[in-house]
């Protein structure tokens, strides 16, 4: 009798299995990433219109630049993204324009709400959904977006990403450093995620396989009884 | 056609966030202090304890952030014998309502602050104040300290030169500088000319 165990599975029916698994749960996060998108784009207006709707002269007063920040580059944010998980659903380029444009996201909501230290959790929580991709390499993207951002801004404009105004050149990599410290969690989370979908990609082979040979065995079987059966009704008669 | 479009929106982007820092970072009118105290404020000029004022435009948003940092300046001058005034603007013509904004709220909540409502902005020209957010301090013999803002840019809290030389003028008597960059909305104030420099002569 064949031991269960030890079926063997298709190794091409596993991988084609695998990535099938990974491209729905990628597709599954570049329309997450694309609703997420569009909200962040209505929060951006909501709060520009709340916390800045107008620039004052006096007695006069003016539309405020961050609400046309929040509606245009909001726009700009938003839309390449949304087309890309439309049009190119699961595939890299999506991803990593998406979560460029996640981590920009961050940088705009900074300066919609004056630099408020507690808008910098953004950060934090788009690289927690950035996970979801189950792809390490975007996190590399994230990081890099949010490092290069301080950078230039720290060179330019310290004040506007770090409150003084004269910090020490490496200070954006204090800032890396901690998004740093989060990706080593996120890159396990990827890494044994994507395992975890190709043990469960190897199983369902495996039960394709035995029930293929299962399929068989029964086939066999019946075979076996239809040629018995004359033999088995002559006895009978006898 | 993917990497035009990718080409594009990295272009965009990027003019869009520099068209933001450079809205930042660009700083109001400075202020034409006088050197003394003006003797025709309604304020009681010091006597004896450094004053400390702000002109404020009450529906500007970057207030919010000029009163934050207000309120953490005078937190760190606490014992330091500073008498602190905001003088809010408002154009007669305009209710009172129009200055009960969430900035001049909050400046009535700063412990032992004097809000004062400047209509027209008197007070604030005859301070020479263009802008929102323009910091004073006087000494206690009503000598001109220091005059600037203190936010590191515009509408945003945190460090900034100002606080740094304020704080440093009250507690040791010096500073690097007796100004900074102030950021906020014009105040719209009548500014009356500074009197001339004392030369002695």
């Amino acid at each position: 009798m064949e031991d269960v165990s030890t079926l063997a599975a298709d190794p091409g029916r596993v991988e084609s299995l695998y990535r099938e698994q990974v491209n729905a749960r990628r597709v599954r996060a570049d329309r997450m990433f694309a609703v997420l998108m569009v909200a962040q784009w209505l929060f951006a207006i909501l709060l520009a219109t709340l916390v800045s709707p107008y620039a004052w002269a006096g007695k006069t007063r003016e539309f405020h630049p961050h609400l046309f920040a929040a509606v245009f580059m909001g726009a700009g944010l938003a839309l390449f993204p949304v087309l890309l998980a439309v049009y190119k659903p699961g595939q890299a380029v999506t991803r990593h324009v998406m979560v460029a444009s996640q981590m920009l996201w961050s940088a705009l909501f900074i300066h919609l709400t004056g630099g408020r230290i507690e808008t910098h959790f953004h950060v934090f929580g788009s690289l927690a959904f950035v996970a979801f991709y189950c792809d390490w390499t975007v996190l590399v993207t994230g990081t890099v977006v949010v490092a290069a951002d301080h950078l230039v801004r720290g060179l330019l404009y310290p004040e506007s990403v770090y409150g003084i105004t004269n910090p020490e050149w490496w200070r954006f990599l204090e800032h890396a450093g901690w998004v740093t410290f989060e990706d080593v969690v996120l890159v396990w989370i990827c890494i044994t995620g994507l395992n975890e979908m190709r043990g469960l990609a190897l199983r369902q082979a495996e039960v394709e396989s035995l029930k293929e040979s299962e399929e068989a065995k029964s086939a066999a079987l019946e075979m076996v009884l239809k040629e018995l059966q004359p033999s088995l009704a002559a006895g009978a008669q006898a | 056609m993917l990497v035009g479009a990718a080409l594009v929106w990295i272009a965009a982007i990027g003019l869009g966030f520099t068209f933001l820092l450079n809205y930042s970072v660009e700083p109001g009118t400075p202020a034409l202090a006088p050197d003394e105290w003006p003797r025709e404020s309604r304020i009681p000029a010091p006597r004896g304890q450094y004053q400390l004022v702000m002109t404020l435009h009450p529906q500007c948003p970057c207030s919010r952030a000029s009163v934050t940092e207000l309120n953490n300046l005078l937190a760190l001058l606490r014992n330091d014998n500073v008498k602190a005034y905001v003088l809010v603007v408002k154009p007669a013509e305009f209710p009172d309502e129009w200055t009960r904004t969430e900035s001049v709220k909050n400046a009535e909540r700063i412990p032992g602050i004097n809000v004062v409502l400047d209509v027209d902005g008197v007070e604030a020209g005859r301070l020479g104040a263009a802008t929102s957010g323009q910091v004073y301090l006087y000494s206690p013999k009503g000598q001109l300290l220091f005059a600037g803002g203190i936010t590191p840019d515009r509408g945003h809290v945190g460090d900034s030169p100002g606080r740094e030389r304020i704080v440093s003028l009250v507690k040791t008597g010096k500073a690097d500088a007796k100004d900074s960059l102030v950021f906020g909305c014009a105040l719209g104030a009548k500014i009356c000319p500074p009197r001339p420099k004392q030369t002695g002569l």
